[in-house]
């Protein structure tokens, strides 16, 4: 699977497309740019905007893969890329003015407005940092010499744990609104600080996982990016190596993941053995409250909201789709995703290929990928860019058949773009740095902030 | 109470590594400007990197259309925390390289309408972001840069509906500001303060863009008078941005305010180290001269006209600027009517309008004066000054009783309006 392996052409190449990927993936993580200059004495707002907790950085739907729960479905999104861990004091939090969104369609007309999850955060402010004032989000087991007054954080409610975010879970079964488990409170998970502020990380996480009944389970706090990619070593002139290293090793993720019977989400309510339609396409959405400039207030509560960023299919933003066009494809449904079929057809990264090396890449336009993102089978009329999942497979299936986050996505998706003769292709990094659990919320514990480092073992 | 105590030292501690792992030299000298400290983001330095990685990026692929493009607005950005016009131009080049690479490239195009509107090139600006949406047809940002072009040449219907496009695009905290400066110029503070609030919670981990967002609510709130509210908005933008200069330029205002003159010469003075911009420089001046310090305010007022000209060698047109300083402070009064009537015309905003509204008043021309007055409160903006202005030409035009009224009623939308002219007002009335 690693590229060295490779003839050396044919390791340009991937490396090459390695390139593209990296630029784009490193743009839409970093953002697009940055904002306009700021000259004397008239107003500039930033021009661009880079918006860390509405920036879903992964999203993956798949089958229970932990014994027992095969009857259950995932579906998790990733928020606020390259989270530094020693990112005090503030660290990372979901934003209360954005909506979370997953979409789900389950009659395979490609409009995934049949069942949906909206969570919505709430900031406090409490304990110890706010009646000291302090300027910190998070303190405790200070100071050990003396015995503490604060005591660590170790449970949601500890006095030590400053900021803190509970959230609401409401369900959108074809318009109408329930609100899930309302009686549980459920609190995020802050960042993981370092072992004195937080002793017992991984027991503090286990506090924020919380059974909303039917079979259902929701987590929305700190883990480690579980996406993999050696950026460094294509960046370096296509000096890929082997062992390949993560560059998003010792980078942490905010991440809400929700598991539900699958019955929840099926068109018929039957769960993978016995239901007669088992295909669900989904997506991941943030959205942020719409204003104008003759409208009302415009506070967090606005009843409208505008999409500002979704996900399905991973690399499509940062591989299919032209940056001119990223806003406007982000606003839209992926219902309408035949406006794009351009990008599709002829994907760029295989054109330049094809021009500057001549490399075999498949002919135009490139039906194949279409298939493959847009549809539920070709002959589906609709182009809806979703992730879409057969419940009935096999827990354990692979993207494009849904997505785990051990999925190497990154070496499919080259394998998919340039087509036969990339068999076997891939960026050499084929696993996360941490190992993925097995079990609910199948991400690993993130990166503490005292001990962080960047480097793969 | 031991414990606490220590806790407290902690918390100094901590403060101490916020407040000195930057000196307040630290936005001039980013590239050097340690990182990872773990408690500071200061943003610059990593528009730095920025700048070099493009920089080695293109010495390899010299080709690169995108990555010129990226580097025209990466010393753009370079220009808004270092105040250093000499960037203008460098990202001119780049952008105009880049066009050469790729005569279509929306992102260059855009990126000079957006140069074009720092240097007050506001037609050029309009002509540039309307090229760039015929490329780019959806991108929000370009939004921004015809607003704000048209805001600037006076045209705000058109200009609210790219700012409601824009915000419709993509909300973010671009949008959400110029939503917020909209409302404030309908004269509608508290919409604003509201659309502002939005814009600061998606500015989230941008320490440039945060700060700038603190300053420009705080402001919100300082035009209504409302100092404590806004000081505060003040010194959350210098935590998210240490060394922030526009937040010890507000800062030195509201010491001003309170009547602690010393204090405010020391943060301006903070502001003009690290970027000697026009209008810090010429608050400064305003400061020591309400210290009675004459000989430094002169100093400051003349140091006015080399940054000018360091401006206008960058490619920057400061007409209307020069105008207000010139005719705020006594100096070529006479030929302060022309200088504003061409600022006007390349900026018929109401701005422009009031600026020779003032420039006509004070050469005696109430009679002419009162009309651009009117235009410029023609969309009912709560501008303390504005107001100020129009009830000195009425008082000018013998229209005593309403006059009054007008120098009222900026007093009591914010009492502290200007250094300059607010004592005067009070003076006026007594």
């Amino acid at each position: 699977m690693t590229a060295v392996l490779l003839g050396r052409r044919k390791a340009t190449i991937v490396a090459l497309a390695l390139v593209g990927a990296a630029l784009a993936l490193l743009v839409l993580r970093f953002g697009s740019g940055p904002p306009a200059a700021q000259a004397a004495s008239h107003r500039e707002a930033p021009l661009i905007a880079n918006d860390p907790p509405a920036d879903i950085t992964d999203f993956y739907m798949f089958r229970s893969t932990q014994a027992g729960q095969a009857n259950k479905v995932d579906l998790i999104m990733d928020v606020i890329p390259f989270e530094e861990p020693s990112g005090g004091p503030n660290y990372y939090n979901f934003d209360p003015s954005v909506a979370y969104t997953f979409h789900v369609d389950n009659n395979k007309n490609g409009i995934a407005r049949d069942v949906a999850f909206e969570l919505r955060f709430t900031n406090e402010i409490r304990g110890a940092v706010n009646s000291l004032g302090l300027p910190l989000s998070y303190v405790g087991g200070v100071p050990p010499a003396t015995g503490s007054v604060i005591p660590p954080i170790t449970a949601l409610n500890s006095p030590g744990l400053g900021l803190r975010q509970k959230y609401t879970i409401t369900m959108i079964t074809d318009g109408h609104r329930t609100t899930i488990s309302p009686m549980t409170e459920k609190i995020a998970v802050p960042s993981n600080v370092g072992p004195r502020t937080m002793p017992n990380y991984d027991a503090l996480a286990g506090h924020g996982m919380y059974n909303l009944g039917n079979g259902m389970k929701v987590f929305a706090g700190q883990r480690d990016d579980p996406f993999f990619i050696d950026l460094g070593a294509a960046f370096d002139t296509l000096n890929l190596r082997s062992p390949a290293t993560d560059m998003l090793s010792g980078f942490n993720v905010n991440t809400i993941a929700l598991e539900v019977p699958a019955s929840l989400l099926t068109r018929d309510h039957h769960g993978p053995a016995e239901t007669k339609q088992p295909w669900l396409g989904a997506y991941a959405s943030t959205s942020r409250p719409e204003v104008t400039v003759r409208g009302e207030h415009g506070q967090s509560n606005s009843s409208h909201y505008v999409q500002v960023q979704r996900l399905a299919n991973p690399l499509v933003n940062e591989l299919i789709i032209g940056t001119k066009d990223k806003d406007r494809w982000n606003t839209l449904d992926p219902s309408k995703e035949s406006r794009f079929l351009d990008y599709y057809e002829n994907p760029r990264l295989a054109l330049a290929l094809s021009l500057v090396f001549g490399a075999p890449v498949p002919a135009t336009p490139r039906h194949d990928l279409e298939n493959a993102l847009l549809k539920y089978g070709p002959t589906d009329p609709r182009y809806s860019e979703l992730l879409r999942l057969n419940v009935s497979s096999p827990p354990g299936a692979s993207w494009p058949n849904g997505r785990k986050p051990s999925d190497d996505v990154t070496d499919t998706a080259i394998q998919v773009v340039g087509g036969p003769a990339f068999a076997g292709a891939g960026d050499g990094v084929s696993t996360n740095d941490k190992v993925l659990p097995n079990v609910f919320p199948y991400l690993a514990s993130p990166w503490d902030g005292r001990n962080r480092v960047h480097q793969n073992p | 109470m031991v414990t606490v105590a220590a806790l407290a030292a902690t918390v100094t501690l901590f403060s101490g590594v916020l407040r000195g792992s930057h000196s307040s030299g630290a936005l001039a000298a980013a590239p050097t400007a340690p990182t990872g400290t773990g408690f500071v983001q200061t943003g610059t330095e990593d528009t730095a990197a920025l700048v070099a990685g493009l920089q080695q990026r293109l010495e390899a692929s010299p080709k690169d259309a995108e990555g010129y493009a990226e580097l025209g607005l990466a010393y753009q950005q370079r220009a808004r925390e270092t105040g250093d016009p000499s960037w203008y131009p460098r990202s001119d080049r780049a952008l105009r390289r880049a066009l050469r690479l790729a005569p279509g490239n929306a992102v260059a195009v855009g990126g000079l309408g957006s140069l074009a509107l720092s240097r007050h090139r506001f037609r050029d600006a309009l002509a540039l972001g309307r090229r760039s949406l015929r490329l780019g047809p959806a991108n929000a940002r370009t939004y921004g840069v015809i607003g704000d072009a048209l805001l600037e040449l006076g045209r705000y219907g058109e200009a609210f509906r790219a700012f409601d496009t824009m915000a419709r695009l993509k909300p973010s905290d671009g949008a959400y500001a110029r939503v917020s400066y909209a409302r404030e110029l309908l004269g509608r503070p508290d919409d604003a303060i509201a659309a502002m609030r939005l814009a600061l919670v998606s500015a989230t981990d941008q320490p440039e863009a945060t700060a700038w967002t603190h300053v420009q609510l705080g402001k919100l709130y300082w035009s209504i008078g409302r100092v404590g509210p806004a000081a505060r908005q003040y010194r959350a933008a210098l935590s998210a941005f240490h060394g922030y200069p526009y937040a010890f330029d507000a800062l030195a205002q509201v010491q001003a305010a309170r009547g602690r003159l010393s204090a405010a010469v020391a943060l301006e003075n903070r502001a003009v180290d690290t970027i000697p911009l026009p209008q810090f420089v010429s608050q400064l001046g305003d400061l020591y001269r309400a210290e009675g310090n004459r000989a430094q305010a002169r100093r400051q007022y003349e140091l006015m006209d080399v940054i000018r000209r360091l401006l206008v060698a960058n490619g920057v047109k400061t007409d209307l600027e020069t105008a207000l300083f010139d005719v705020d402070h006594g100096i070529r009064t006479g030929e302060s009517v022309t200088l504003a009537r061409k600022a006007r015309a390349l900026r018929p905003s109401i701005d422009g309008d009031d600026v020779l509204a003032w420039a006509l008043a004070r050469n005696g021309r109430c009679d002419e004066a009162l009309g651009y007055s009117k235009r410029a409160l023609r969309l009912g903006t709560r501008d303390a000054l504005k107001i100020f202005h129009r009830g000195m030409i009425e008082r000018c035009l013998g229209h005593r009783s309403a006059g009054d009224a007008f120098l009222r009623d900026a007093l009591a939308l914010n009492p502290h309006f200007s250094i300059l002219w607010a004592p005067f007002a009070k003076k006026e009335l007594r």
